[in-house]
This record gives structure tokens, sequence and C-alpha cells, in this order.
């Protein structure tokens, strides 16, 4: 794509330019004039008129004669002189060409002319135009006219006396051409157009659709159509037309349009008789002919056309074209519409007018709501029809179908005709509802445990009838009548009250009995059940509320008591209680680390295998949200089932860390969790999880858009930012960006010296302060140099050159100051963070090995870079925080649209990284987020962990290649906005922390849950190809807290 | 369709690679069939007759993929040499090769006025390539991929991308959108249903499964074979009743679309199927496998 002459195919030789032979030619033109005015004659150099060198002599066979050049004589032009008299007045002489010709130029120029030859001659002008040259010949030669050559017909003097050449002038060549003869035996004669009356299908039909829409148009006659269209001599009805086909005839070349040409302002869809319809003439009033009726004897097809036509696949065509039209409003929807309304208006002898082939197909019909059958009208009811117009009927009958083609008995086209679809045989035509009366019989249903009935009797009683009509009725009863009386105390028991727990029994046994004994009428007779509802049931559902006295006379009389009690002792034999939970082993409460949450699951294990009624409003869990309540649900099923594993005796050791089933699920390992290997949990969790849909955006290139024919949906809008590999590239540009910081700092007070001392100072003080800190610091600085020694090529980052040697170049020690300053301020960042979280934050640092064989060389470093490092416990957060933090801030800027202050971001970003920065931390992370993939993805791919290892280098090195193409258009976005002023810029890095700030994902409580959604948020960051992260400047999300800490720790330092 | 016209004979042989076969793939009218494997060789048969027609050389190393315009003028292919092959289909001549792909270049698919290539890398890449200029450059670089992706495929208005990170990627022109579909396991290959509502991704824990393209919702899972370690197809059948898949023990697996029983099953190949392509029209399937054959079966 680099030049556009790549993309086109050349075929043969180029022709040459203009420009460069007419500057030859200049040239040549003024270098000639140059000699002759410079050189001496013998000295001048011929050329011809291309400016090319010409070769007298030798090659020509003689030699420049002198003059060769100008005129052929030595005086040159003689200017003619002017004489005129009164006798002989001059004459206005008109030169041609010939006039300065010598006689052999002539004659080769006569030689060129080109001329068809007799044999080709149809029309005989090359051989009269011979003829008269003859004769000029003779003429010349007899009157001798020197200097003007009369070969021009304007100075033609026809011979008057000796008739010599007059016949040969005259006389037009015998011979006919061979187009002549060919279409004369093709049936041609003189006289006649030689337009085929026989055109194409296609070309009559568009012909014909056209001229109709011309009909519509005006009311302009349609007199010589059919003459277009009828074969005038192949058919010997035809000929009885013969009289009028004469004018027809002169007018058969020329095109309607020219012979009745529109001479009224008349609109499209004109009718002259639209409020004087009795002026319509013959037609009848059936006819809604419209437009069309003045139509001469030879539209004698319109009407015929309801009876005779059919519908021929050629034909359709046509009418498709009409049916276009008119739902493209081409055809003056009204025009069709009074058609239609005479069209109805006929009681029984109804047409449609249209022209000629403008019957409706069954589809338009359909379409228009016409009636299909009416189209086809039994009777022609044109009295005045001459017996012309009979035998043309034939003849139309026959035109019906095309010259040359048969009517075909069976036509391939046919309505396509769909089936009803076929009805099952188990179908039954009426709807069941699943009423809850179904819903709730499960026998299943454990029991719940055994209560003694509440003391107060009447309570007893009226708990005892609600559960028998809840049973009978249904849940839906009971959520009624709760509603109801939520506020009478007497019904307390329904939301969990006194006397709830012996609800629940009771209606346990309702359900139980129901189950066993309603089982078979309630499923024959329906209605006899519903029957059973009394006036007092109907009212409570109805929501009246219920007489005191009458609903306990229901609850006694509806069960016999002694039958109740029988059974009851039946069920308490056949339904064992499950163990209590209450008393749970030790090691079964999973969450025994925070009570809460162990006391929630308790309920849930509760609520899950004791049934009956749940607690609708957990109020203890309301300040959850409900994604946290959901997720935390999942986790006690897990555990729950885990613990009935256990229980069977199966095996599997109760996990006493809270199970993070969303990080099992994800498949990625860390330090801190432990990967539950419960198949069954995790199948259950996949199920669960999978597949998991996620919508991001994504720009296809405009070429991309044009080659699949569709519409650019950014189309205007400005192109993307350079597109990152992942945010976590930002998580590493962290100290460019902190250098761009610095760097404000330099302008505003340019006292280098101080700051570079103070920042040292700073190092040694975060150093002294804290031991963890300086543990981290000093493991920064490995990444670095193992990231160097693969790419070593990039000379202008020698980190370590610029620690060694400290009074070295004082911005790049500054730099170093910085960042580790900043990184200093990051490592407490992350741990505060990792505080804030919840997490432990390790003490130890598993890389002290590390830490020994880089001691020598580092001195300061970046906390984050260690931590992110992907064999280490502490990823986990680390990571995770960045993706997090960074993601939510991707969300936050795709909010942000593309308001200008984003577009301005990558700009002065570019301007504060260099290059080398970006290719280095860039490769880092590919690299790692290879070894990363590697050991997500080994049990994913068993057989290709030889191919990471490749992967790995030629994915970094086209990382490389990517990155510095990367950064090559960063400095060219950076050229753009040089022209900002460092204040500038930093107010604006002020006011985007300000912006991004309260963005942070520190409040939000579904965060603050545990590693297992940070790991989601990290895979999804991995994963996302947002790009409008991207539009911030490598490491801004990190900047606003950092940029503003720093600035201030700066200051605060300067100031001391 | 009825299980028992399900195409279960043997009707042709094709033989004359050299080793694996790795793709058979039917033109878009069922005529004719194109196969290219390990030998580096792309060719093209008559299925229904069994004959060898042309064989088409260039690839440097096996050829994982090819795909042939809707008007058969022109090949792509593409394989372990990291480009894709432009190819003319009756001088059998290479029109162009697109460099740009980091790895093996594992499918490849014209979109539907063959103006586009669009091929699947193992960079994790998704590239198209304008075959209307004469740039080589890729016109369009997804990479929101997370490893290698698999299989493509092309709608009128989508890229869709199977990957083996577990995630269908849906790359909606039109909108800009790009919807990913994470399965959780390693998808193998993609492909479309016949009404283009729903994707069947094959994963490497030996499960097909159906998601509905509009919600993303898992409509059934398909098990029984093997697909553990290949890259292999599967495609349902024209008519949409049923899905078919090879088995890395040689067999071919009929279920049912539905309810996801097996229909039928039987051993076709010797070894490993890699690719099962089912005619557009005809109950008629061809399958390729490692053991260097091309076999045509019809009821």
């Amino acid at each position: 794509m680099d030049s556009d002459e790549e993309d086109y195919v050349f075929f043969g030789t180029p022709i040459e330019r203009e420009e460069e032979i007419t500057n030859r030619r200049k040239k040549a033109a003024a270098e000639s004039s140059g000699n002759l005015r410079s050189v001496v004659p013998w000295k001048q150099e011929v050329r011809d008129e291309e400016g090319r060198r010409r070769f007298h002599g030798a090659f020509t066979g003689g030699f420049s004669a002198g003059y060769y050049n100008t005129v052929g004589s030595k005086e040159g032009w003689a200017p003619q002189s002017f004489t005129s008299s009164r006798k002989n007045r001059a004459e206005v002489k008109q030169q041609s060409i010939f006039s300065f010709l010598d006689d052999d130029e002539k004659a080769e120029l006569e030689g060129q002319h080109l001329g068809t030859s007799s044999q080709f001659d149809t029309f005989g002008f090359t051989a009269a135009e011979y003829a008269r040259k003859q004769a000029d010949k003779e003429q010349k030669q007899r009157l001798v006219i020197p200097s003007v050559m009369m070969g021009m017909e304007v100075c033609w003097l026809r011979p008057s006396a000796i008739p010599g050449p007059v016949p040969d002038e005259l006389v037009v060549p015998a011979a006919e051409s061979i187009g002549v003869k060919l279409l004369l035996k093709m049936g041609w004669r003189h006289g006649r157009t030689i337009k085929d009356s026989h055109a194409s299908s296609l070309y009559d039909a568009r012909r014909e659709a056209r001229k109709a829409f011309l009909a519509f148009a005006s009311d302009i006659t349609k007199a010589s159509h059919p003459a277009d269209y009828e074969p005038v001599e192949d058919e010997p009805e035809s000929l009885v037309e013969q009289p009028t086909v004469d004018d027809a005839k002169s007018s058969q070349s020329l095109p309607v349009f020219v012979l009745n040409p529109k001479e009224d302002l008349h609109g499209l869809g004109y009718d002259p008789f639209k409020h004087a319809p009795e002026f319509r003439g013959k037609a009848a009033p059936g006819f809604g002919i419209g437009a069309l009726e003045e139509f001469d004897a030879e539209d004698e097809d319109v009407y015929t056309a309801g009876k005779y036509f059919t519908l021929v696949n050629m034909h359709l065509r046509v009418i498709k074209v009409y049916w276009s039209l008119w739902k493209a409003k081409l055809i003056a929807s009204e025009t069709i519409k009074m058609k239609s309304v005479t069209f109805y208006g006929g009681v029984k002898k109804s047409y449609f007018v249209f022209p000629k082939y403008m019957i409706l197909p069954s589809f338009c019909v359909c379409a228009l709501g016409y009636d299909f059958e009416e189209t086809y009208v039994e009777e022609d009811e044109e009295p005045s029809r001459l017996s012309i117009v009979n035998k043309q009927k034939v003849v139309v009958k026959d035109q019906g179908v095309l010259p040359g083609f048969k009517l075909a008995s069976v036509s391939d086209y046919q309505l396509e005709r769909f089936d009803p679809p076929i009805i099952p045989k188990d179908f039954v035509p009426h709807h069941k509802f699943p009423g809850p009366l179904e819903t709730l019989k499960k026998l299943d249903i454990p029991s719940p445990p055994e209560v003694p009935p509440p003391d107060d009797n009447n309570l007893k009683l009226l708990i005892e009838g609600v559960a028998t009509l809840v049973a009978r009725c249904g849940k839906l009863f009971e959520d009624l009548s709760r509603k109801k009386n939520q506020s009478n105390p007497l019904f307390s028991f329904l939301s969990g009250g006194n006397g709830h727990d012996y609800y629940a029994r009771k209606l346990w046994e309702e359900h139980q009995k129901r189950g066993v004994q309603g089982k078979l009428p309630m499923d024959e007779k329906l209605t006899p059940s519903m029957q059973k509802m009394t006036a007092e049931s109907r009212g409570k559902l109805l929501g009246e509320k219920p007489l005191e006295r009458s609903s306990k006379e229901t609850t006694s009389s509806s069960i016999a008591s002694g039958e109740f009690a029988h059974l009851q002792s039946n069920l308490t034999d056949t339904f064992t209680k499950p163990a209590s939970f209450s008393e749970l082993p030790e090691v079964a409460k999973p969450f025994k680390d925070d009570p809460a949450k162990q006391a929630r699951f308790e309920r849930f294990l509760k609520e899950k295998y004791e049934g009956g009624l749940r607690s609708t409003g957990s109020s203890s869990a309301s300040n959850m949200s409900e994604g946290a309540r959901a997720r935390e649900r999942l986790d006690f099923e897990a555990a729950a089932e885990a613990i009935e594993k256990a229980k069977s005796g199966k095996g599997g050791v109760i996990p006493t860390k809270p199970f993070d089933f969303l990080a099992t699920g994800m498949q990625f390992t860390s330090g801190g969790l432990e990967q539950v290997k419960d198949a069954h949990v995790e199948d259950l969790l996949t199920k669960k999880m999978y597949p998991r849909r996620e919508e991001f955006q994504w720009r296809p290139m405009p070429i991309l858009c044009k080659r699949f024919d569709l519409i650019d949906p950014y189309m205007g809008k400005p192109p993307p930012a350079p597109r990152m590999r992942s945010k976590m590239d930002s998580l590493l540009f962290m100290p460019d960006s902190i250098k761009g910081a610095k760097l404000e700092e330099d302008i505003t007070n340019r006292d280098l010296p101080v700051a570079e001392t103070d920042a040292q100072k700073t190092i040694e003080d975060a150093a002294e302060k804290n031991i963890e800190v300086e543990v981290e610091v000093e493991n920064v600085e490995r990444p670095v140099d193992l990231y160097k020694a693969i790419f070593s090529d990039d000379s202008d980052d020698d980190v370590e050159d610029s620690k060694t040697n400290k009074v070295g170049d004082p911005e790049k020690k500054i730099e170093v100051a910085t960042t580790t300053l900043n990184r200093l301020i990051a490592g407490d960042f992350l741990e505060s963070l990792g505080k804030e979280l919840g997490l432990e934050v390790p003490p130890d640092m598993p890389y002290s090995t590390n830490k020994a064989s880089s001691r020598t060389e580092t001195r300061n470093g970046d906390a984050e870079n260690a931590k992110i490092r992907p064999d280490d416990g502490r990823i986990s957060y680390a990571s995770n925080v960045a993706s997090g933090t960074s993601e939510i801030l991707g969300q936050e800027n795709a909010q942000e649209g593309e308001s200008p202050k984003n577009e301005s971001i990558p700009g002065s970003s570019g301007r504060y990284s260099s290059k080398n920065n970006d290719d280095l931390s860039e490769n880092v992370f590919d690299k790692r987020y290879v070894e990363k993939e590697k050991s997500a993805q080994k049990d994913r791919k068993p057989k290709s962990p030889s191919k990471h290892s490749r992967n790995w280098s030629s994915s970094s090195s086209s990382e490389d290649e990517r990155s510095r193409k990367h950064s090559r258009r960063q400095r060219y976005r950076s050229s753009d906005s040089y022209s900002d002023s460092s204040t500038d810029h930093r107010d604006r890095s002020r006011s985007r922390s300000k912006v991004l700030v309260p963005s942070l994902p520190f409040g939000n409580p579904e965060l603050s849950c545990d590693r297992a959604l940070l790991f989601k948020m990290k895979s999804s960051m991995i994963g996302q190809g947002c790009s409008l992260i991207n539009d911030m400047p490598p490491g801004s999300w990190l900047l606003p807290f950092r940029i503003s800490s720093t600035v201030e720790v700066f200051k605060l330092r300067l100031q001391a | 369709m009825t299980v028992s016209e399900l195409p279960r004979k043997e009707a042709n042989v094709l033989k004359g690679h050299e080793g694996a076969v790795l793709a058979a793939r039917f033109n878009s009218d069922g005529n004719y069939c194109l196969s290219c494997g390990k030998d580096r060789t792309i060719r093209l048969w008559n299925p229904h007759r069994g004959i060898h027609i042309k064989t088409y050389k260039s690839h440097g190393r096996e050829v994982r993929d090819v795909h042939v315009t809707p008007d058969n003028s022109k090949l792509c292919s593409c394989g372990g040499d990291r480009q894709i092959f432009y190819w003319d289909v009756s001088t059998g001549r290479v029109i162009r090769k697109f460099r740009g792909h980091d790895g093996e270049v594992n499918a490849v698919k014209f979109n539907e006025y063959a103006s586009v290539v669009v091929s699947a890398g193992y960079d994790r890449s998704l590239r198209a390539w304008d075959c209307r200029s004469h740039s080589t450059e890729p016109i369009q670089i997804i990479d929101s991929f997370m490893d290698t992706v698999m299989s493509v495929r092309l709608t009128k208005t989508e890229i869709i991308g199977g990957s083996v990170d577990g995630t269908v990627r849906t790359f909606d022109i039109r909108i800009g959108r790009e919807i990913s579909d994470d399965l959780g396991q390693p998808v193998n290959c993609i492909s479309m249903s016949n009404d283009s509502n729903c994707i069947l991704a094959s994963c490497l824990d030996s499960t097909l499964r159906l998601l509905d393209r509009s919600t993303g919702e898992l409509l059934q899972e398909y098990k029984g074979h093997t697909c553990k370690s290949f890259k292999m197809d599967c495609c349902l059948t024209n008519d949409d009743a049923y899905v078919t898949g090879g088995s890395e023990d040689g067999s071919i697996f009929f279920w049912d679309l539905v309810d996801a029983s097996v229909v039928s099953k039987f051993r076709a190949h010797s070894s490993v199927v890699t690719s099962v392509s089912y005619h557009p029209k005809d109950n008629c399937m061809i399958t390729s496998s490692v053991d260097g054959t091309v076999r045509v079966w019809k009821t």
C-alpha cells in the first residue's frame, strides 16, 4: 500500500506522456531556431519534427543540401504580390494544404486517403466520390488551374461542355455491397428501416415497459406502439392493417417520442377526465381505462389482455418491473389506486387497467389485497370492436408468447404453497397452566423437624387450617394471605413469627398427605376438587378477610383428626430426618474464618436440606450486592456438595480454605490459591460459567468494510489510537510517565542537582524506613537486566551505565531517581491496596535468592516489575490490581468516548516515552505473558509445549517489531503535540487525575471480595482487546494517583 | 433425512496424497473437492467419479487448509510456511502470496465476494488480506485472541474465529463489535449451521458444543468421540438435522442435533479423521485422514 502504482496491473507498453513529447518538440524547435540564428549553416544539425537528429547521406542515399530545413530555395518564401484592378479583381483565394505541396507529395497524400473499397460500398458514396475525383482530374487537366487544386467540393466546377466525366459521376455503381446483399437475403427491402422487428424478448419487454410507462406519464396517444411491437410482414393476419401501416412504416425508424412529442404540460398520472368521467367516451363504466382509453385500435391488447394473457414467465419480468416501479413510487400510486377503485366499482366486470403487460400476477394481486380470480374476467364486454379486432385477437393470442416462442403447456412458474404444519397426534388444543398446585407437590422434600404445637389453641387451629389450604391451593395462596395479613399478628407465623415452625411442619404434612392420597383423584377429576373449594377459601383467594369462625370450621371439618394422626405416624416412619447441621464437625465449617459468612452458609444448608419455606428477605445479607450474593451462593452450593461427598465416604478432603470457584474455573493457578480438583464441582461450575459472553468494541478497517460491501460503522470518526498488546503494558510504562512528571518538575524549577540529591535522599530514606520496601526495590532491577540481556541492542537504554557513573547525564540520573521514588511509592501503594482489599501481604519475599544475585548491581528498582514476575506468589494482587484498575479505567474511558481530551493524551505521552522503553517493556510483557500462558495451558494442550517455546521467541521478536512501529507512530503523534507547552501538559495531567481517581475501584465492594474476582478481571483483561485504554498514555492509568503523589512528595522534599 | 439416509457407504477412495491429509473441502456446489496435506500439495478431485484432476504444488511446508471461491476460479491455502497462497485454479499458478503471520496458519477462508481472504494463525491473530489490490499487507489484523486461532468462518457481515483460548469471537463489521463467547475449553474447529443461527464448536475436551449465535447460549453438547490433540473438523449435515465429526480413532460420528444422541458411528479410517466436509445439497460426505486417504461417503 506504499505506492499507488503497485496496486495496478499494467498491460502493454505505456503510452509516452504527452508533455514529454511536446517538450521534446519544443526543445527541437527552439534549438533549430537557435541554430539557425547562431550557428553557421554547415554546422547546423538537421533534426526532424520530433527533435531527433536526422542522418543524411549514407542512410538515405543523399546528403543534406544546405537548405534542407528551409523552403528549398535560396530565397525562401516569396510573398505573392497582391494585384487587383478594376477589371481584374483580386480573388479571395482559399488556400489549402494542397497549395503548398509538391506533386509527388500530393500523390503521396492521396494514397493515404481511406475509402471504402467498392466491394463494400453499400451506398455508393465512395464510387460517387471516385467518379467526382476523376472528373476533377480531367477538368484540371483541361482547364488548367495551376495553383489551386480543385479537389474540394467548395470550388467544384461542373464541367459544362464536355460530358466526359458525367456518366461516371452520375451512374451509381451497379454492384451492391455485401451488406445490402445480406440484408436483402434476410428479407430486407429497399426503403425500409433495417431495424429488426423481432427484437430480443428482453429488449422488447423493456421497451414495452418503457412505453407503457410513458403512456402513464402523459396523454400521448399510443398510436404507433403496436407497430413496433408487431411483426410487420411475417404474420399474414396483420396484412389487413397494411394501409394503416404505411405511415407507421415511415415512422418505423423513428422513436415514438419523436413522432408524438409531448407538447402539453401534464404531469405523471394526469387524467383529463378525472372530474368529468362522463366524457370518457365509449369506454364502459366498468372499465376504468383512464389514461389508456384514448388509445387507438392498436391498443386492442389492453382489452384482450384480461382475456387472453396468461402468465408467461417472460412477462413476469415486465410485471416485476411495474411492480417495483409502483413500489418505488415511480408510477404514481394514485394512478393505480384510481384503477383499483374502478376495479372494485365494476360489479363483476372489472379489468385491471394497466398497460399491456401489467396484468398483475398473483403475488402482486395478493399483496395489493385484490382477489386473484377477478383479474381473469369471463367476458369482454366491448361491443364496438371491429372485425379487425377479432383477427387481431388471434394475433395477440399468439403474441402472448413472444415471437419464436411457444406457449409452454406446463409453466415452470408455480405458486409456492406451504402445507399447514402437521399437528402432533398428542396435541391437545387447550393450554394447561402449570398451576401452583402441581409445582409444590414434591414428595421428596425433606421433612421439617417435628415441632410441638403452639400453646394457643386458636393459633394452632388457624395454622392447621392455613396449612391445609395452602397445601390444597398452592404456594400462591400462602403468599397472598401473607401479604393480606401482614399487619395481623395472628398471621405472623406465615412470615417466620410465632408458630412458624409448626406451620412449616403442618404444611409439609399436608403436602405429604395430598401427595399420597390426593394423587389419584386429583389427576382424574380436577373439577370435583375445584368444587371442594368453599366460599371461605374462595374468598380468601380473592383477598377477602376471612371470618374467624368460618375458617376455624373449615380446618376442623377438613381433616378427620384420627386419620391425620395415623398418617403422621406412617410418614414419620418412612421419612428420615437429615442430620442437623448444627452438629457439623469442625472440619465441615468451610467459612470458619468469616463467622458471618459461616452463619449464612449454615442457614443456606438448612434451607437447602430442610426444605419448607425460604426466608425470603435474608436480612443479614441484604447489604450485599446482588452479584456478591449470587457468587456466595455458588460457593455455598459447592461447599455443601463437598461436605455431602465427604460424608458419604467417597473421599475428598473438605477444603478449609474458602472456595474460590471462579478461580478454579479460570484455570489460572497462583501461589495463594489452591485448585479444587473435585471434578464434579468443576463440572458444575463449568456448566454455570460457560459459555460466557462478553462484548467489546472492535474497529474494522475501512477497506475491510469496503471489501465486505458494508458501511464502515466508524466512518467519519477519528482513527483509533495505536493499539497496545494489552493493558499490562501500561503497568510497565510507569517509569516513562514518571519521567514525564519529572521533566515538568525540571522545567518549573531549573534546579537539577537539588532535585537529584533529593531523589537520592528519598531513596535512602525509604530504604531505611522500610525493609520490605527495600527488598522490593532491590529486586526490581533484575527483570530489567534480563530484558537488557535479551535485547541488548538498545544502546541508549543502558540503565546500568547511568547507575554506575552517577555524575553522568543529569537527566538520566534524575530519571532513575524519580523512577525509584515512584517505585517506592508504588510499592507502598500496592501494599496498602492489598491491605485494603483484605489480602494478606506475604511478609517474606520468595525471591530472596534473586535479591542476593542482583544485589551487587541494583540500587534502585521497580517494585512492580518484581511483583509481576509470574512465578512468585505476589503476582496475584500486583497484577490483579493493575488489571482491575485498568479495566475499570478502560470502561470509564469507553464511557467518555472520543472526547478531545482523550485524543490529545496519546500525543503528550508519546513525547515522554522513549522508543526503547517502549520496546523493552512491551517485550517484557509479551514474554511474561507467554510464560504465564504456558503454565496456564499446560493441561490444555498436551501436544504443544514444544511449540510454546518457539512461539515465545518468534512472538517476542515480532512484538519487538510491532512495538517499534508502534513507537514510531507515537513519535509521529508526538510531533503533533510538541508545541504544547509543558504547563499545559501538566494541567491536563492534573485534570485527568481528577477525572480518573474517583473511578478507582477501592470503594467497590465487588473488588474487595476475593482474588478470584481479580483473577477473573485479569483474565478478561488479557483477552480483552480494549483499545480505549490505549487512548491514554502508557502508564497513565496509574498516573492519576501516582503523579500527584510524586509531585507532592517532590515538592515537599524540595521545600525541606 | 432419516438415519438410514446418512452417508455411510463408502463410494470412493481418493488416494494420492503422500502422508497425512489435513483437510478436505467440497467446493461451493459440491461437484469437486479439494484436499491438502502434509505432502505440501493441494489436490483437486472429482469425488463422485473418484478422479484426481490437478495438483497444486508450491507450498514449502504442510498445507493445513484450503478454500475455493464460489465461482471456482481461485483458491487460497495456508499452512506451515506462514503464508497464504492465492492460486488460480485453472492454471495452477500462485497469483499472490500473503506474508505476515508470525506462525503457522491454521485456517483460511474467502469472503462472500472472494475479495478478502481471512486467515487464522498460530500467532493468535486473524488477518484479512485483500485480493483486489496488489498489496500483500493485511488490511485488518485482529489480535484480541489469547492463543492460537484454530478456525475461522465468515458470514456476509461477520468474521468468526475459534481459538485455543477457549473463545469463539464474532467480529461484526457492521456494528464494529466483538462478541466473545468463552467456552472454557480450547476450541479446535468451528462451523456454522446452514441457517447460520448456530455455531458448532469442537472443543479439545472431546466435546462438540452447539451455541446459539444470538444469545451465546449453549444449546447442546455432543460427546462420545475422541478429540484431544488433533486439529479436527466438525460440521452439520446440509439439512442441519445431524452433527457429524471425526474421532481420533478413525471413526465418524453422527449425532442427532436435538437430543445429542449418537445415531451412527462407524470406523472410516485407520487413523485420525482430520476433516469432514458435507455436500451442500446431496447426502454425501468426504472425510480425510492421517492415513493419507480421502474417502467419499454416500447413502
